[in-house]
């Protein structure tokens, strides 16, 4: 929009105006309180960062002892389930064992599995052992 | 962009390098330096209310200083300050809505007409002026009082507002129309009458 010729009541008014309506100045208090304001929300700051770690290490000890107990719990469902399965497995080969492999066939049997498991369990061990002579050699 | 926004762009430079290299506190004193003014006379603007205008300049001079480590450049720095207090300002006026305030600083809503005969003094003039701008339409009220606020910059009326420049130049004109008119009504519409030195 283009203003029309301004006449010479609308050159007074806008001078008027220009000294009406002066800036208000900035209060002195303004930086006072922003600085204030600023250490404030700086404690403020801190403190909610710290809120926020102490409530996400709950949060992640919970998920944990969530995990935890879940682990247990399939573990302790998976030796019965095995435990169960080989009771199954030995009523059901003994008698042929016996048939094919003579009396002391399934005690043979028997000392390998236990043997297969000792194993089994100190490999690791053993190996880290035998290892560490080896460097210590 | 804004006229105001592309000049400031290039003013701001040294804020947006001294962001670059890491010195947030350096850069936000320089900002303040600049933009206190302008940020506090936009809130006054905008909210007619001088000490809740501090609070709105104070609580969006925090959050500037807040999200200034996330100022990315794609805005021009004094579009992006504007644009947050404009924001609080805007808050500010809801949370008035929802309280049922209706404050204004301090403005008599009357604007008598003089006396036949006698003059009242530039100051007593100055002051009708004034009322008479606060019965303005809230619109046409800001755009007039920014404009003068900021010593007559339509582009930087603009940048302060989110809105185009064009916008500005209608609205000050209807403004002053609308004034005009007040004044008119009231027999105050002798150009004589608003010379300081009138007799």
């Amino acid at each position: 929009m283009t203003d029309p010729k301004p006449t010479e009541f609308d050159r007074c008014l806008d001078q008027a105006l220009g000294r009406a309506l002066r800036a208000p100045q900035v209060p002195h208090s303004l930086r006072a309180h922003l600085s204030a304001a600023l250490s404030r929300s700086a404690e403020t700051d801190l403190a909610t960062l710290r809120a926020r770690l102490d409530r996400e290490q709950r949060e992640q000890l919970e998920t944990l002892e969530v995990e935890y107990v879940r682990i247990r719990r399939g573990t302790f469902v998976t030796l019965l389930g095995v435990a169960f399965a080989a009771g199954i497995t030995a009523v059901i080969a003994m008698p042929w064992l016996r048939a094919h492999l003579g009396a002391y066939g399934p005690m043979a049997i028997a000392w390998g599995g236990v043997a297969l498991g000792v194993g089994i369990t100190f490999y690791e061990p053993l190996r880290t052992v035998l290892l560490r002579w080896s460097d210590a050699l | 962009m804004h006229a105001a926004a592309s000049e400031g762009a290039s003013q701001d430079r040294d804020i947006v390098e001294l962001l670059h290299a890491g010195a947030r506190e350096r850069a936000f004193e320089t900002l303040l330096g600049r933009y206190e003014g302008k940020v506090y006379r936009l809130c006054c603007a905008l909210l007619r209310d001088r000490s809740e205008a501090e609070d709105a300049a104070q609580e969006s001079l925090v959050r500037i200083w807040k999200a200034l480590a996330r100022y990315d450049g794609r805005a021009a720095l004094s579009s992006w300050i504007y644009a947050i207090t404009r924001n609080r300002c805007l808050t500010a006026l809801q949370r008035r809505r929802l309280g049922s305030l209706d404050v204004l600083d301090g403005a008599s809503q009357t604007a008598e007409a003089p006396e036949a005969g006698a003059t009242p003094s530039w100051d007593a003039r100055k002051q009708q002026l004034r009322d008479l701008v606060e019965l303005l339409p809230e619109r046409l009220r800001r755009v007039l009082l920014l404009y003068y606020y900021e010593e007559r910059s339509v582009s930087e009326v603009a940048c302060m507002l989110g809105c185009a420049e064009g916008t500005v130049k209608t609205t000050l004109f209807r403004g002053r129309a609308a004034l005009s008119e007040l004044l008119r009504r009231r027999g105050l519409d002798d150009p004589t009458y608003w010379r300081e030195d009138a007799p």
